[in-house]
């Protein structure tokens, strides 16, 4: 799929702005501070019903209106699809081909993306919490059972913990409450684990060709879910419950001394080796920077192969941050296959056959300009 | 806005009911203003008497105006099963189905520990110590497929599972006379995975 058009209006910087897009590469020029990224927040927003920059939807709306709105023409395989998306201070209202949704999980999804911007260097730098939410968002994109199972197992593990709590700084606890709570907890604490290390397997599929791709073939990515140390993947679930029980049972003085629960996924996390070493330790920062590129290109597929279209490539500001060969191996990955749309400040050290036959947007001042390459 | 204070306290009055916003709250309370003074008479009396004279049965826990209540006096009823459910209102729907004839016994809630509800604190030790004479063979835990619901089945089953008596627990899945199509993804997971053979 691409977005044909887009039209924002009182969004951000923007008062007015019409802008068509190719189907190949998009390049948005211009100098710090001129809107580039809001240009690429408007297509996420269109997408998600939310922003990646903040929860509060009242900074998207021009500063002094009253209500902000974006438009898109999105062209999909079988024609082209109007979404709009209007914010105001009341909340958000949003049209599929002019029909308004009652509800926007049914929004959400008429246009994929996948966006890379410099902040998410935090899924290899950034604490586990963040790699955790990773997996719960994509996992969620795709499985409603899942956020389901998620939603269980938080409720359950917050009962469990207050049997903790309640019996906190005691020795030993026999109590019929709590062996439910357990067994319940071990129940949803496997269903999520199992969903997770499925998830992460494909991810790996995916990610491990791209990145040897990147990294002209030095370097191998493994991604890999880490939970509690004897459950591995190819278990059954019967055989990895037994595991976690059998922690939680060893666990259980000090979860009573903490009045919390100790094991689980709750605790786990997806590490990153190239070449055998963890990237997120030993990485350099291009390491780093590949391996989360590597990731966000693995989305793209996953996506494709789940609702057989290719979303929306948006790379915001990351080409200046990769060296030459990693540049135009990734522009060559991604050309004549997904609308991409960049940000940079300036192309002139980008030589890239790709970047010089690609469409490009000036941006200065709220407004964005199309212009040609023969000017 | 401003009101006349008898009309004022009618409104927040009405708005303790459930599902009452302040709109419909006034709304109602102006109805009220037009209605003649014996039905308003009649309408309170039946508010206080509801309150005043039903209690909850001694035995089973459902709600009655007379004690035992009448699904438990009555004689041709089936003693050897009690089904147990977490509101009056479970037993109003299970009485509906008019298929069901044995006994009920009214938990009141479902064990909580976040929100300092134990066993306790509902009706359980009243139904265990109900199961101590021989007449009841089986026990039907029909609680809301819910978190709570689902732990407070569990452990009544525990700790009736020794004495021998049967527990049960109602199955959960499709809606009867729907089509496949229309349920949502987590009642068709809960359905495939509560599948039997056939």
């Amino acid at each position: 799929m691409h977005i044909e058009q887009l039209k924002l209006r009182n969004y951000r910087s923007y008062e007015s702005l019409d802008l068509s897009f190719s189907p190949n590469i998009n390049v948005l020029i211009g100098e710090n501070a001129q809107g580039k990224t809001n240009i690429m927040e408007a297509i996420y927003v269109l997408a998600m019903a939310k922003s990646h920059r903040t929860s509060n939807d009242r900074e998207l709306i021009r500063w002094g209106a009253d209500y902000g709105k974006i438009e898109g023409a999105v062209q999909r395989k079988y024609g082209v699809l109007p979404l709009e998306l209007t914010l105001s201070k009341k909340g958000k209202k949003a049209r599929v081909n002019h029909l308004e949704q009652q509800r926007l999980s049914d929004y959400i999804g008429q246009l994929n993306v996948v966006m890379f911007a410099p902040e998410d260097l935090h899924l290899i730098k950034g604490s586990p919490q963040v790699r955790r939410r990773f997996l719960d968002m994509e996992i969620g994109q795709v499985s409603r059972v899942y956020l389901h199972d998620l939603l269980q197992f938080h409720k359950v593990m917050r009962q469990r913990n207050a049997i903790l709590k309640a019996n906190q700084g005691r020795s030993g606890l026999t109590d019929v409450m709590f062996d439910v709570y357990t067994d319940q907890y071990v129940d949803m604490a496997i269903r999520i684990i199992r969903k997770r290390f499925e998830f992460a397997e494909m991810l790996q599929k995916w990610a491990e060709p791209i990145h040897k791709g990147i990294s002209r073939g030095l370097e191998e990515l493994v991604i890999t879910y880490e939970t509690l140390k004897d459950i591995e993947p190819d278990q059954s679930a019967e055989e990895m419950a037994a595991r976690l029980r059998e922690r939680l049972e060893g666990l259980r003085q000090r979860e009573l001394d903490r009045g919390v629960t100790l094991a689980g996924p709750h605790r786990d996390d997806l590490t990153f080796l190239v070449n055998g070493h963890d990237v997120q330790v030993y990485g350099s920062q291009g390491q780093q920077r590949t391996a989360a590129l590597s990731l966000k290109l693995a989305e793209i597929e996953l996506l494709r192969q789940e609702t057989g279209e290719s979303p929306v490539l948006l790379l915001d500001d990351v080409l200046s941050e990769l060296d030459d060969y990693r540049q135009s191996h990734l522009l060559n990955t991604i050309q004549g296959q997904v609308q991409t749309l960049v940000t940079t400040t300036n192309v002139d050290g980008i030589m890239h056959e790709t970047i010089q036959k690609a469409d490009l947007y000036r941006v200065s001042a709220g407004t964005a300009e199309h212009e040609n390459h023969d000017d | 806005m401003h009101y006349p204070e008898p009309i004022s306290k009618l409104i927040d009055s009405f708005m303790k009911l459930p599902g009452i916003g302040p709109k419909t709250a006034a709304r109602l309370a102006f109805h009220v203003l037009d209605m003649k003074e014996d039905t308003v008479l009649e309408f309170s009396k039946a508010l206080v008497d509801a309150k005043r004279d039903l209690t909850f049965c001694s035995v089973c826990g459902h709600i009655t105006d007379t004690d035992p209540c009448r699904i438990c006096k009555d004689e041709s009823r089936n003693k050897t099963m009690v089904c147990v459910v977490q509101e009056p209102k479970d037993v109003i729907a299970m009485e509906k189905m008019r298929d069901f004839n044995g006994l009920y016994h009214v938990l009141h809630g479902a064990i909580s520990p976040m929100d300092g509800i134990g066993p306790e604190d509902i009706n359980i030790p009243d139904l265990l110590k109900r199961l101590q004479d021989e007449t009841v063979q089986e026990v039907i835990l029909a609680t809301n497929p819910t978190i709570e619901g689902e732990a407070t089945a569990m452990y009544i089953s525990r700790l009736i599972k020794p004495s021998g008596i049967r527990t049960t627990r109602i199955a959960h899945g499709l809606p009867v006379g729907g089509d496949l199509e229309y349920a949502d993804e987590v009642t068709l997971s809960k359905a495939l995975e509560g599948r039997r053979e056939l």
